[in-house]
């Protein structure tokens, strides 16, 4: 906490100074004074302290823009994050008394800390359009002007979403999301969609698997969205996004109940079905074989362990437990066989 | 001293040395484990979890009144069987109407779960219950080895339910563990990532799974590991069997042999790499044992 405190003055002072300059450079509007400030912040770019600051984010949004290292880009994300996590509550008590005893920077500083809580990301995003008109009087930058132009209709072309692609309330059934509710599951409303569970998601980083996108399915009620979709199954239960969750929803419990719903839906994996068929026939869903036997009597344990191997009646139970909820049903257990129908 | 002992599947049917090497432990413990006779699967979380919580919770309920009935605490030595069955055990213990539903089907088969029994991990019995001093001085052969602890998924997690007393991002219980063996637990990038095997995806889409595996083996690798220990049969075979699936899809050659933590113990106690069914893991251990017990065995 003491790192942090040391770390908020900085960035108070900071704010000041660069606010200041700010200031100045959109009464004077000279080139020269862009520049200038342009290359200031492009040396606080290496100073970690700095990094804190509205100001200086929308500048290191148009320094690393134009460069074309892919490290840069990803230093400049990790900063905003920086600002989200460290800046924006020490910040404000500290705006209030820049107000006090500055009238005239008022507007600017109460824009600043609205928009910061509201959201970082568009933040800075609409900051870079900002810069762009800003910055028209920099002729060198028409080149990349252009580019960036042919860049915006690529992504647009990407982003924008077609009639086909929106979802309605037609899509949505609230049954769904109580199934979540009724099963014990409420925080399921909890989650504010900050995507920490997406960041730490080992299955996420490998597979289309979005956990964040998932919960939020569940709660709008999207119910053949996530039923329908194998990412659903792409989950190994690891829990580390719901101990980092910071909104304790059980994650793990949702992906869970999300499952069993597609499960009686009918969406099942046959691999799946067929554990389920080797418990019912054994007890195991990895059962004894030839070569496990020899090596338990190779050791001088009991050829089969004493579990359901071992005692037919205890089977019997399982099987018929099986039945009572009607498992063999929902996998398709062919008692005849002994394996699945069809 | 009496423990119910839960075998699950994997351990019994697949990598009987571990069984061996935990009986022989808890007879030098003097701890007595007690078989649950007609134990089934715990049942598997993956998928009958996954499929159908009432079917889950019902076969667990089962396996948890076997133990009722022994009037003792179950100890299981696998991270699936000990995150299905505490789970269920802590869901029927709190919820009076699950486990009034649970308890309709059960009484079809003349039992009851009546919440008497508590579920322990091996690991937590071994640190909670024996002690570190009394481990140490078991140890007959100290190894020299450098080991990749891995944790597993479904040991310390949960920690909002599960009362195992660590950190589940930054633990010590197994590093702690492994050290008494004079191994040396080598730190490694992302430890506490997951094998890849869990939650029906080694099952459904061995790809997945082996991909994260991957990871797993070339972080260990560049740490410069001579051995993996687990305190999971699941993720036991995903690294044993998985390195080969590993080495198939990516051209690798990764050959880092595995021991369960109880198989750990077994060496340095002294049993034979036959007794702990070594000898029978895809991946050879041989290697890694000549260096454990290089210095003994002159």
């Amino acid at each position: 906490m003491k790192i942090r405190g040391v770390f908020s003055m900085s960035i108070i002072n900071r704010l000041k100074s660069l606010f200041k300059e700010e200031k100045d450079i959109i009464e004077k509007g000279t080139e020269e004074k862009i520049s200038k400030s342009v290359d200031d912040t492009s040396s606080d770019f290496n100073d970690p302290i700095v990094s804190g600051t509205k100001i200086t984010v929308s500048r290191e949004a148009s320094f690393s823009r134009d460069s074309e290292s892919g490290t840069i880009e990803l230093k400049f994300k990790k900063d905003v994050h920086t600002i989200e996590e460290e800046s924006v509550e020490d910040n404000l008590p500290a705006i209030e008394e820049d107000k006090s005893s500055n009238d005239e920077e008022i507007p600017e500083v109460e824009e600043a800390p609205a928009e910061e809580s509201l959201d970082v990301e568009e933040n800075t995003s609409s900051e870079e359009e900002d810069i762009d008109t800003d910055d028209e009087v920099e002729s060198a930058e028409k080149a990349d002007d252009e580019e960036k132009d042919q860049k915006d209709k690529k992504r647009d072309n990407m982003t924008l979403l077609t009639d086909k692609e929106l979802l309605t309330d037609a899509n949505r059934d609230p049954e769904f999301t109580a199934e979540f509710i009724d099963a014990g599951i409420e925080t399921v409303k909890h989650c504010f969609q900050c995507g920490t569970c997406g960041g730490g998601c080992p299955s996420g980083r490998r597979t289309p698997y979005k956990v964040r996108q998932i919960v939020r399915k569940c709660l709008l009620g999207l119910k053949e969205e996530v039923i329908t979709d194998d990412a659903l199954w792409m989950c190994t239960t690891c829990y580390t996004c719901q101990e980092r969750c910071p909104r304790s929803v059980k994650i793990v419990e949702i992906i869970k109940k999300a499952r069993n719903v597609a499960a009686h839906a009918g969406y099942m994996a046959k691999p799946h079905k067929m554990t389920g068929v080797f418990v019912m026939n054994t007890g195991h869903g990895v059962p004894i074989n030839d070569a496990a036997k020899a090596l338990r009597t190779q050791i001088g344990l009991s050829e089969v362990p004493a579990t359901t191997h071992a005692f037919p009646e205890a089977l019997e139970e399982v099987q018929k437990l099986c039945k009572i909820t009607a498992f063999d049903e929902l996998i398709g257990y062919d008692e005849a066989t002994g394996g699945l129908k069809e | 001293m009496e423990i119910a002992y839960f075998l699950g599947c994997i351990m019994p049917n697949r990598y009987p040395g571990i069984e061996k090497a935990t009986r022989i432990l808890f007879d030098a413990l003097d701890i007595e484990l007690k078989d649950m006779e007609g134990a089934s699967c715990c049942p598997a979380p993956g998928v009958f979890g996954s499929f159908d919580e009432e079917t889950w919770a019902t076969i667990a309920a089962r396996n948890l009144t076997l133990a009722e009935d022994m009037g003792a605490d179950i100890m299981t030595e696998c991270n699936g069987c000990f995150g299905s069955l505490f789970e269920a055990n802590h869901m029927l213990k709190d919820n009076e109407e699950k486990r009034a539903k649970i308890n309709a089907n059960l009484a079809e088969i003349g039992k009851e779960f009546k919440g008497t029994t508590n579920v322990k991990h091996l690991a937590q019995i071994l640190r909670d219950d024996v002690g570190y001093e009394k481990l140490a001085s078991l140890i007959e052969k100290p190894l020299d080895l450098n080991v990749a602890v891995h944790y597993g998924c479904h040991f310390l997690k949960p920690t909002d339910e599960i009362g195992i007393e660590d950190q589940a991002e930054n633990p010590a219980i197994l590093d702690d563990l492994v050290e008494i063996t004079g191994a040396k637990s080598i730190d490694y990038k992302d430890k506490m990532m997951c094998c890849g095997a869990g939650g029906g995806v080694r099952s459904r889409d061995l790809d997945v799974t082996a991909s994260y595996t991957k990871e797993k083996l070339d972080h260990m690798s560049e740490a410069g590991v001579d051995a993996i220990v687990n305190v999971c049969p699941f993720c036991h075979m995903q690294f044993d069997q998985g390195q080969l699936e590993v080495n198939e899809r990516y051209g690798t050659d990764f050959a880092i042999p595995v021991f369960h933590l109880a198989q750990l113990y077994g060496l340095a106690m002294g049993l034979s790499a036959e007794e702990l069914t070594l000898t029978a893991q895809k991946i050879d251990a041989a290697p890694a044992l000549a260096k454990a017990l290089g210095e003994n065995a002159k």
